[in-house]
């Protein structure tokens, strides 16, 4: 568990200057079983009129519209956050959670992704016979972390052991080693637009491509999975992750970092892919050429 | 004999219908081309019994199709209990995620359905698509009767049939019901959208506004109206013509410049309601046809008054194995296309043609249905002063106001290619009256 004190800076600048501007933005943490958010200020500038609603998500989304001529634009989220309060979300049943098998345009595997996956075939095959077993839901939890080498990052108590199946998890996990050990993270290489399947031929990429593709490769064996976008100590941008449904809950691996999510991330949206938790969404009237500036910074209060 | 009076002003009711523009725009190779929409005078005419069983079935079908809809959106029961298999919701074009958990105004999802049915040699009725995003097509007859009507008002003095200038009273009603409080508009992507026609004459008739999306603000999490004067005016319900990808670029396709931003975040809130709800479309892809009987039962409790085309998923194996064993005896639909678009007949492929798509058939087995070729009982045009007989279908409107309603009339498609069975106005087709007898 830690205090972390967050902030979050988004700033749009407009040359020549903008009106009419309509805009989105999911930027905002919210409180869940994992994490705690407290003393949150929200101050978006300018603007005429904000509301403020949950998407299909369940993220939390402000919208609005700043009518007059402007140049700039900018958000700002300010707060504390506790996290690590649970090693996981309670999630709905699992015929509710369906729409997170399957692939969108992001995840869809090429013959890169789909060659790669091949390497994965007899863990998969663990746990697809596991499935069909565990149809039965008095069937013992699996030893859902036993093969991760990082242990510092995991809650003991969580750990049910038998060696009996092999849990959604269990194959995420072996996923994830897999591709960090095959993916090099590099700057600027890869942009918003990039599929998991492009990145996957480069190669290389940053943490949305990391996510796209571990999605991509959960899905082929249709675990549910989602796209996580947030903040991790330390970083200057916002950054992005996978949440796994595995035995009714949703655990979070960071591909990244190559590690089980504990108490360094802060959560603020989740989707099926990037798409579905783009932080700042805008139309407005002018030709003009914006940029957009984001700037993260979580620290923690009295380490 | 009256009849023969009607058939007289084939030609002058042509006329007129294409004084009052009653056209129909097609894209085709990238270039608009508007085209007439021939009327043939013949109408079709169904006793009033057997639309009593028409209107009965189509009811039910409408009401278990609205369930449906309302339960992929929020509890999935449907799924649960393996009625209908997960993937063909999910891989549906029409299944939206941004509409999961958004109940639209008084729960209604399909305020307008266009229900096709065809009718066998054997006199019985087969549906054989269910249109629930923007159908269209009920200006068409409306305006027909009114010209027919003009042209020999005899016919209709001695005739009893059903009035079907009605329509626009159904659909105020079925608008009026779902308004959250405002003016009612239709809202039009434009004079170049191939059903323009009937957006204007619907918004004439029912006394809405007819709007394109630069005329439609939101604001302070409600919808406004900007009139001639600039004024604001509050609008509690659209009656949409724009397809689910275009409505807010904020929710949907993001280039979209005929949509209201943030339409969609009021709708969320019940601020405004729009006709039909986004999202329908996951109940009117072909794959989905296919359990639409199943739903009936499941949500109903009844069976099913009409019945489906006998319809085969290739994505099954046996069903797979029985549309290779009797490949030319079916009709094969690509689930992602309309306008009669897609539809091949596996007798009319040539060998390299079959071998091809039963190759890509056995790709991808979620793309395709496979249907009985139904051999339709034909009716009657005039061609060149002759009554030939043609291919045709009946589409049913069925509108969901505070209680299903059916209009009693429809539009009549019919194929003037004496070989094809296509019959949708995109293909060239024409159209005619639908007669309901009253007794």
């Amino acid at each position: 568990m830690k205090d972390l004190l967050f902030e979050y800076d988004m700033h749009l600048d407009f040359a020549p200057p903008v009106e009419e501007h309509r805009f989105t933005l999911k930027c905002i943490p919210l409180t869940d079983e994992r994490q705690l958010i407290n003393r949150l200020d929200v101050e978006v500038y300018p603007k005429e009129f904000l509301s403020t609603d949950k998407d299909s998500f369940g993220n939390y989304s402000i919208y609005g519209y700043t009518k007059g001529k402007h140049d700039r634009f900018f958000a700002r989220v300010r707060g504390q956050a506790r996290t690590g309060l649970a090693p996981y979300l309670t999630a709905k049943e699992e015929h509710q959670v369906g729409l997170f098998k399957y692939q969108t345009d992001y995840t869809r595997p090429g013959p890169e992704i789909l060659n790669f996956a091949k390497q994965f075939e007899s863990a998969a095959e663990k746990y697809r016979k596991s499935c069909e077993v565990s149809k039965d839901p008095t069937a013992p939890i699996a030893n859902t972390m036993g093969n991760i080498k990082d242990r510092t990052c995991f809650h003991e108590q969580e750990i049910i052991s038998t060696n009996a199946a092999t849990s959604a998890l269990d194959l995420a996990v072996t996923l994830m080693h897999g591709l960090y050990k095959h993916f090099t993270y590099v700057q600027g290489v890869t942009d918003v637009r990039t599929t998991a399947e492009e990145a996957m031929a480069l190669g290389k990429g940053v943490c949305q491509d990391y996510s796209h593709i571990l999605l991509s490769l959960c899905r082929i064996w249709k675990i549910p999975c989602r796209y996580v976008v947030g903040m991790l100590i330390g970083e200057g941008l916002s950054h992005a992750w996978v949440e796994i449904y595995s035995n009714g809950r949703w655990y979070a691996l960071d591909p990244t970092n190559n590690l089980i999510v504990d108490d360094q991330h802060i959560k603020i949206s989740a989707g099926r892919d990037y798409h579905d938790c783009i932080v700042s969404q805008g139309v407005f009237v002018g030709r003009t050429t914006q940029t957009q500036t984001v700037a993260v910074r979580v620290k923690e209060i009295n380490p | 004999m009256q009849e023969m009076d009607l058939y007289r002003h084939t030609d002058t009711v042509n006329e007129l219908l294409a004084r009052y523009g009653v056209k129909f725009g097609i894209y085709k190779n990238n270039v608009f081309k508007e085209q007439l929409f021939p009327f043939d005078a013949i109408p079709r005419v169904i006793e009033a019994e057997e639309f009593a069983y028409l209107e009965k079935g189509l009811k039910q079908r409408v009401m278990a199709l609205n369930l449906f809809i309302k339960d992929i959106y929020s509890d999935k029961k449907i799924i649960r209990d393996k009625i209908v298999p997960e993937e063909f919701i999910y891989a549906s074009s029409g299944y939206l995620a941004q509409c999961e958990g958004v109940m639209p105004p008084k729960g209604v999802y399909a305020h307008i359905a266009g229900i096709d049915l065809v009718q066998g040699k054997d006199k019985e009725w087969y549906i054989l698509e269910d249109n629930l995003r923007v159908p269209s097509g009920a200006s068409y007859p409306m305006i027909a009767r009114e010209l027919c009507r003009r042209s020999s008002p005899l016919t209709f003095q001695q005739t009893h049939i059903a009035d079907n200038r009605n329509y626009a009273e159904l659909l105020r009603r079925t608008m009026d019901y779902v308004n959250t409080g405002g003016h009612t508009v239709i809202l039009t992507p434009g004079r170049y959208n191939s059903a323009y026609f009937e957006h204007s004459y619907l918004a004439e008739k029912t006394g809405a506004h007819l709007v394109t999306g630069s005329e439609l603000l939101v604001e302070n999490d409600h919808l406004y109206f900007i009139d001639y004067s600039g004024r604001k005016e509050p609008v509690g319900a659209v009656y949409r013509r724009i397809s689910d990808e275009y409505l807010d670029p904020m929710n949907f396709y993001e280039g979209s410049l005929i949509g209201i931003p943030h339409l969609y975040d009021i709708f969320r809130k019940g601020n405004v309601a729009l006709l039909n709800a986004p999202g329908n479309g996951v109940a009117d892809d072909k794959g989905i046809y296919y359990f639409v009987p199943k739903m009936i039962k499941y949500y109903l409790g009844e069976e099913p008054i009409l019945h489906n085309a006998p319809t085969y998923l290739p994505l099954y194996k046996e069903d797979m194995d029985y549309v290779l064993e009797h490949f030319d005896d079916l009709v094969l639909k690509d689930v992602a296309e309309a306008g009669g678009y897609g539809v091949q007949f596996g007798s009319k492929m040539t060998k390299q043609e079959k071998e091809d798509f039963i190759a890509l058939l056995k790709r991808e087995p979620r793309r395709f249905i496979a249907q009985e070729v139904i051999d339709f009982l034909d009716i009657d045009i005039f061609e060149n002063g002759e009554c030939v007989p043609r291919k045709a279908d009946l589409r049913a409107f069925v509108l969901m106001a505070d209680e299903p309603l059916v209009w009693k009339s429809g539009l009549t498609r019919f194929s003037r290619n004496p070989d094809s069975f296509i019959v949708n106005s995109s293909q060239g087709g024409g159209f005619k009256d639908t007669w309901v007898l009253s007794q």
